[in-house]
């Protein structure tokens, strides 16, 4: 179809919106975290899109070192809330893609299970707010405040329904033939799982546990509420980056999110060449 | 090595009777096709051989021994599924030897049977690529190889060859043929090419709606229809179908024809056409080499005739239709066979 030009122009200004709206906002993160203090802190004129003197201050400011700039000294080192970050964010992320998958699995296969499709999504519709504060209390007699294994659970639990949706769907999609036929063939269900299924699966788990990933890591409200200081993750250790002589603390902030913004992006590149490839590529006659 | 029986077998999905009260057996060594059009019930019957599906009544017996309670990878039948089913993570090789390992094989006996199997189907140089590699004829190769590499009591496939082209599948056929009678072994085939059905098996079973309609040789269902459904599966040009008393004023010298015949049914290659002033007339030729289809029109009936060679014809030429007595078949009111006179 010939587009007209006027068209077309329209077309490439949207995108070009959409695009800035997106992505000036990292870009400006990035430059911050490069900038010495007096370029992060500074107004109006003396803004600049770039650093005009780029240094790693911010992120040595962060991990304890003292900067000559800033008088401040931190109390915390950003370390322990990274470390918090990756576990809690990891071992949530297995719990709800093991125990998501599996129901996934069950309910695609055998049908069985009644309501709990539905059941799990309504465990989203509550607004967080209201799911947390009974948790917190339930946890604070659990002892599990401010304790990674308290956050990685809420994390699995939280994210399950995510991980199931999407896991069942994969599993809806893939032809039950293969699995008849190595049922046929001599395994028993359980070796089907292992032995075809799961392999088969291995993009569908990639991409969903990078989804469920990332919620989790990016998860400030839960970690507000169930830490208190051992275990804050890196949103909560973010918040607190303020002094009373500087106010907010943007330069180290942004150097920050930008170390923030790493996992998945690494994560996202490691697993690209299994979203490229179809699920099934090859396993049918056409 | 066994014979498989159906007794009475039903069964549904939901509303929808697959398999309604089916019963037949196929015989040890036999080259058996089932023969339907699309959800009459064969593949079906294909998943209660394998026991991939529970009968909602009746028993299957393999040898006598009923199957109720044995699960799909205890019956030892190999299956070559419509959609092939290879498992895509795995290389050509790995497919083949799945069977084998599964049932912890010795790895000699092993390479023996896969080096067997692989090359009589001419596989060896593409046993190391995955299936999505591989051209659609050769994930049939790997597919096929993967049922033969062992030793079940019976094969089965379903529609297997139906995504190779015309002369691949020609070729295909008569070798699957070859090969079950070299192995003697039951082979259970699902088609829905007529041709293809009567040109490999020794029995054959029509189905409709998920009960069976005929069971027998090729050629008897092809010369005896019980039916006219029957009738009507088998040969292409598929049987000329008339109302009988319309057939009888259509036709010159029209041989005795059972009183209670409600419709005829003359096979093309049995309908007679001469170039006489008569009925019918000549509304299209098809030479196709050995023979030619006439398409003839009279009063509201189409007739299909299979004329040998390339005999002289022309479109809008009046005609005159007969047949023999013997190649008349009468059907009731209800589609069931009567003797002709």
């Amino acid at each position: 179809m010939q587009r007209s030009i006027p068209f077309e122009i329209f077309r490439y200004a949207v995108i070009l919106g959409i695009v800035a709206v997106s992505l000036v906002p990292t870009l400006w993160m990035i430059s911050m975290a490069f900038k010495p203090i007096a370029e992060w802190s500074a107004a109006g004129a003396d803004l600049t899109w770039w650093p005009r003197n780029p240094t790693l201050d911010n992120f040595r400011f962060i991990f304890g070192q003292s900067s000559t700039d800033l008088i401040v000294a931190l109390e915390r080192t950003a370390g322990r809330p990274i470390f918090a970050s990756l576990l809690t964010a990891t071992c949530g992320t297995l719990i709800a893609m093991t125990a998501g998958t599996s129901a996934a699995y069950g309910l695609s296969r055998f049908g069985q299970g009644g309501n709990l499709p539905l059941a799990l999504i309504q465990l989203r519709l509550f607004p967080p707010m209201a799911v947390m504060i009974p948790v917190m209390i339930m946890w604070s007699f659990l002892g599990l405040i401010d304790n990674w294994f308290g956050l990685s659970l809420i994390y699995g639990i939280v994210t399950l329904p995510f991980a199931f949706w999407l896991m069942k769907t994969f599993f809806d999609d893939m032809p039950r033939e293969i699995e008849d036929a190595a049922l046929v063939e001599g395994c028993t269900r359980w070796r089907v799982f292992v032995r075809i299924t799961l392999p088969m699966m291995r993009p569908a788990l990639a991409s969903s546990a990078l989804f469920v990933f990332i919620l989790n890591w990016s998860d400030y409200l839960i970690a507000l509420l169930l830490t208190t200081r051992d275990w804050a993750t890196i949103p909560v250790y973010m918040a607190s980056l303020s002094s009373s002589m500087t106010g907010q603390l943007y330069g180290a902030k942004a150097a920050l999110g930008v170390i923030a913004a790493v996992p998945p992006i690494i994560m996202g590149i490691a697993i690209q060449k299994h979203l490229v490839r179809g699920l099934t590529f090859g396993a049918l006659k056409e | 090595m066994a014979s498989i029986r159906f007794e009475n077998v039903s069964k549904s999905y939901g509303d929808l009777r697959a398999v309604d009260r089916v019963s037949f057996e196929v015989p040890d060594n036999a080259f058996f096709c089932f023969f339907g059009p699309p959800l009459s019930g064969k593949s079906t019957i294909l998943k209660l051989i394998l026991g991939l599906e529970t009968p909602d009544s009746g028993e299957i017996f393999f040898d006598d021994r009923p199957m109720r309670n044995v699960g799909p990878s205890d019956r030892n039948v190999a299956m070559v599924f419509q959609n092939l089913a290879l498992f895509p993570h795995m290389s050509a090789l790995d497919n083949v030897r799945f069977p084998l390992v599964e049932r912890k094989i010795d790895e000699a006996t092993i390479q023996a049977r896969v080096a067997e199997v692989t090359e009589k189907l001419h596989m060896a140089h593409i046993l190391h690529k995955p299936p999505a590699q591989l051209s659609g004829g050769e994930r049939q190769r790997v597919a096929i190889a993967r049922a033969l590499v062992r030793d079940p009591v019976a094969y089965l496939m379903d529609d297997p060859i139906s995504a190779l082209d015309a002369r691949l599948r020609e070729e295909t056929r008569v070798e699957l043929r070859r090969m079950q009678q070299d192995m003697a072994k039951t082979l259970i085939y699902v088609t829905h090419d007529q041709e293809e059905a009567m040109s490999v098996s020794d029995q054959m079973l029509i189905l409709e709606q998920g009960r069976v309609r005929q069971i027998g040789a090729p050629h008897d269902l092809y010369d005896a229809p019980n039916s006219a459904y029957v009738a009507s599966m088998l040969g292409a040009p598929a049987m000329n179908m008339a109302d009988a008393s319309e057939a009888v004023q259509v036709l010159s010298h029209t041989p005795r024809m059972n009183r209670n015949a409600k419709t005829v049914g003359i096979r093309p290659e049995n309908l007679k056409v001469a170039r006489k002033d008569g009925p019918g007339r000549v509304t299209a030729i098809e030479p196709l080499g050995a023979t030619t289809v006439l398409s003839v029109e009279t009063a509201g009936i189409t007739w299909k005739a299979a004329l040998r060679g390339q005999p002289a014809h022309e479109i809008g030429a009046p005609v005159q239709l007969s047949v023999d007595a013997g190649s008349l078949h009468c059907f009731d009111a209800r589609g069931n066979a009567l003797p002709a006179a």
